[in-house]
């Protein structure tokens, strides 16, 4: 209703959601908290600088890229009352409060940028140092603990990789053998101390040199997310299914040998869910050649 | 004792109680289902492949095409997916407004749902009224939006337009109308005996099927588990609003029922605060770069659509289009467990039971 | 039976609302400015730049570009565009990257036809189709 309330609500709880501000304000005082966030794996920061790169250039080859014009194009289309023009986020009213939260607003996307430009440079120079190891994420004692169990009941060589998988909101992510995969599932779901009972989401991809299965795991007992997956042999991917374990499993599977052409073992009915027996091809392969190309 | 013998009967694909084309193969007895057989995939359009070669904006208006009750929430994930890649950070009038839409298709896609459904049991007025409010909805997104159905609203970082002027008014005022009619849904059919007759313990399930078979949103809810990613995982902006996730302990069609008629009331109570709150003018997209490159890796997002858990998956190879989408697609999973609840159930049933579940073809088959 | 006679209330109650339904194809329904209907096309503001034809998801833009009648001035101008409406799904996105706004939705969105083949539309067509330009487009 009136931008006190909006202030009281929303500002504080901005300041928790939004580390990238907090550096910025208080890059002195936040320091176990944003250097935990903030590294986010060379990737990341690659990737500002490739973003920032774009922008720079991106006024040269506007046309050549015949892409899509967001903000930046000087396109009239825009409405007027679209306040990305500079003069209306200058603080024209004479409240105070209100002038200072537009400029907390602006401030937030360029804070964004800057914020991060800055924290490579400061931070350029450890990370340099300490290349090797990344500061670790808030869910990888998570991730100890679950690859700790697994290797204490399962054995040592069931997991092929486990890492945090930060672009993806610190999923911890766990690679098995695809020998294992069946028991480190069951494992998932059944060990009391993990409970992973519900599956979310189940496909497989097919990465050329080899397929990989995708299950996004979660336990509604502890609130925590998994992220299992198995790489399968491109040759001949084939797999013990899963839905014996979830019965959720069941279509998902079905999808995946419909359009990428893994089979599941012991499956309950492996059919062509969506394109029908006698369909040619499996289409999600990067190989697949539509039957008629033109149509 | 009459002598009946089995016989094979095809429910659909062109059946308006299945909401689409979906065809549904079941050996019955007498008037006792002894086997149901789901035939889905008459709708699959590849939307999957299809976005293997197309840039991420190109995608939202596919989308949009896949759960067509509730555009808002379908263009929202994959936004929230490249969003979550890329780091971004979304000015605070545009969540807003994403929230707002979000919340409204809410409405609208489960006021489609209760009319359709007391439709398929044979009540026919309940649709008309639910239509006469969800006009109102749809009006209001095409004012934002431009179009009644496909809004193609949402870009990655922002959304395509602001709020025309008087908008958010015209909201707050929608808000005490739907309230009040929503009373009125309740004195028309919550308390009718005839409908309690047809959904009582109708198509029950336990909690344990319920996560099994990987339900998820109201089909989940009805059985206790209190689970809505918007309270339990927030995503956007959701955890500055308060409202109540609303769970039913029997798992029968009522409760679904119970269960989404509540979830209008709590969606309502978002839209309200959510009017209050937003700024009155600001950003609408953040700054993103003209051609949208998450970095390589892969990420998958999950949120809380009306009919359940819709989740993204990206892999990224940096490139401008991703290397593999994939939706979880709720009514998907939701479907699964069909077979399992028409088994030994009265034919008349089929249909109470089919359309509890809520499903959207276009959703299922992808 | 209770619940039964309330339901009955209810209904008799909206019999004196006032009437809701819209009778379209007798009078036309009034879209919002922001409508996203069939295109209209300004050849003289195209610069044959091909943003629209690179973004729209759906590739149904077809345009090809000649030389200016004028030997003198450089810059090449457009010969045909065609949009197809079996396929354009109306989305908005050519005309959200067109720079020159040369190509802009309207209001109007009756399609219907006899033959498949009346639904490529050519430029002449689609620079004649102004009766419901945007408030904010008309130029
Ligand atoms: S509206 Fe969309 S589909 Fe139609 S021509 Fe434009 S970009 Fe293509
Ligand atoms: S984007 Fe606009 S100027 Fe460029 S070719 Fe298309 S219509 Fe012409």
């Amino acid at each position: 209703m009136t931008d006190n309330h909006n202030n009281d609500k929303s500002l504080p709880e901005q300041e928790g959601l939004d580390p990238t501000i907090n550096q910025e304000e208080a890059p002195s005082e936040n320091q176990p908290h944003s250097q935990a966030k903030s590294p986010d794996s060379n990737q990341k920061s690659d990737q500002n600088k490739e973003m920032d790169q774009t922008f720079d250039q991106e006024t040269n080859n506007d046309l050549k890229e015949g892409n899509e014009t967001q903000q930046q194009a000087p396109s009239p289309e825009n409405p007027p009352n679209n306040s990305e023009l500079p003069t209306q986020n200058q603080p024209t009213e004479s409240d105070k409060e209100k002038a200072k939260k537009k400029a907390a607003a602006a401030a937030k996307a360029k804070a964004a940028a800057k914020a991060k430009a800055a924290e490579k440079a400061t931070s350029a120079k450890a990370e340099k140092t300490e290349e090797e190891e990344e500061l670790p994420s808030y869910n990888q004692p998570l991730l100890n603990k679950y690859v700790e169990v697994i290797k204490e009941h399962l054995g040592e060589d069931v997991i092929e990789e486990a890492y945090i998988n930060r672009l993806s909101k610190h999923v911890p992510t766990i690679v098995t053998t695809p020998e294992a995969y069946y028991s480190v599932a069951q494992f998932l779901k059944y060990n009391e101390q993990l409970g992973f009972d519900f599956l979310s989401d189940y496909h497989g991809t097919d990465f050329e040199t080899h397929y990989e299965l995708y299950a996004h795991l979660y336990s509604l007992l502890n609130h925590q997310s998994i992220a299992l997956k198995v790489k399968l042999d491109h040759e001949h991917p084939s797999i013990e299914s899963l839905a014996q374990l979830w019965e959720g499993a069941n279509w998902p599977e079905c999808e995946a040998y419909d359009l990428l052409g893994i089979e599941f073992r012991n499956h309950p009915s492996l059919h062509r869910i969506f394109l029908g027996e006698e369909w040619k091809g499996y289409p999600l392969r990067k190989d697949y050649q539509p039957y008629d190309e033109e149509v | 004792m009459l002598r009946t013998e089995e016989m094979l009967l095809n429910v659909g694909p062109q059946h308006p109680s299945t909401h689409g084309v979906f065809r549904l193969v079941v050996k019955i007895d007498g008037e006792i289902i002894k086997e149901a057989k789901p035939v889905i995939g008459y709708l699959h359009r590849g939307t999957e492949k299809i976005a293997e070669d197309l840039q991420y904006t190109q995608i939202i208006p596919y989308t949009d095409r896949m759960d067509y009750l509730s555009a808002m929430t379908n263009n929202y994930v994959i936004c929230h997916a490249v969003e979550t890649m890329m780091d971004l950070e979304i000015p605070e009038r545009a969540e807003y407004l994403r929230v707002l839409s979000m919340e409204l298709g809410r409405v609208a896609s489960h006021l489609v749902w209760f009319g359709t459904y007391l439709l398929d049991i044979g009540a026919v007025s309940p649709f008309l009224y639910a239509f006469r409010e969800r006009e109102a909805i749809i009006n209001l997104l095409t004012e934002l939006s431009g179009a009644r159905l496909t809004f193609n609203y949402m870009r990655i970082g922002g959304v395509k337009w602001d709020a025309p002027e008087g908008w958010l008014d015209r909201v707050r005022e929608f808000v005490p109308y739907m309230r009040e009619q929503l009373q009125g849904y309740h004195d028309f059919v919550t308390g009718n005996e005839i409908f309690h007759q047809r959904v009582k313990g109708v198509g029950t399930y336990t909690r344990d099927d319920a996560i099994n078979y990987s339900l998820s949103g109201a089909n989940l809810r009805c059985t206790g588990v209190e689970w809505d990613l918007r309270k339990h995982e927030s995503y956007s902006i959701y955890d500055r609003f308060q409202f109540d996730v609303i769970t039913r302990q029997e798992g029968d069609a009522l409760s679904r029922y119970h269960c989404r008629m509540g979830e209008i009331e709590e969606s309502l109570k978002i839209i309200e605060q959510a009017v209050e709150q937003c700024p009155e003018e600001g950003k609408i997209l953040a700054k993103v770069p003209k051609v949208v490159k998450p970095p390589k890796g892969e990420a998958y997002v999950r949120i809380e659509s009306p009919r359940g858990e819709i989740g993204c998956y990206i892999a990224s190879q940096g490139k401008k289009e991703p290397y593999r989408l994939k939706f979880r697609r709720p009514s998907f999973y939701n479907l699964q467990i069909l077979p399992k609840l028409l088994e030994g159930e009265n034919m008349a049933n089929l249909i109470t039971i089919l359309g509890g579940v809520d499903i959207v073809l276009g959703e299922v088959d992808g | 039976m209770k619940g039964i006679g309330k339901g009955l209330a209810y209904t008799l109650k909206n019999m004196s609302k006032k009437q809701m339904t819209y009778t379209y194809p007798d009078e036309p329904i009034p879209m919002p400015d922001r409508f996203r209907g069939i295109q209209k096309f300004y050849p003289e503001k195209c610069i044959v730049c091909n943003q629209c034809s690179n973004i729209c998801p759906t590739d149904c833009i077809d345009l090809t570009e000649k030389k200016h009648p004028d030997p003198s001035v450089k810059r090449k101008i457009i010969d045909t565009f065609d949009i197809n409406f079996e396929i354009c799904i109306l989305c908005d996105l050519c005309t959200e990257v067109c720079p020159t706004e040369a190509i802009i939705m309207t209001n109007t969105f009756e399609l219907a036809e006899y033959s498949r083949d009346e639904l490529f539309k050519n430029l002449e067509w689609l620079d004649e189709n102004e009766d419901n330009t945007r408030e904010e487009n008309k130029a």
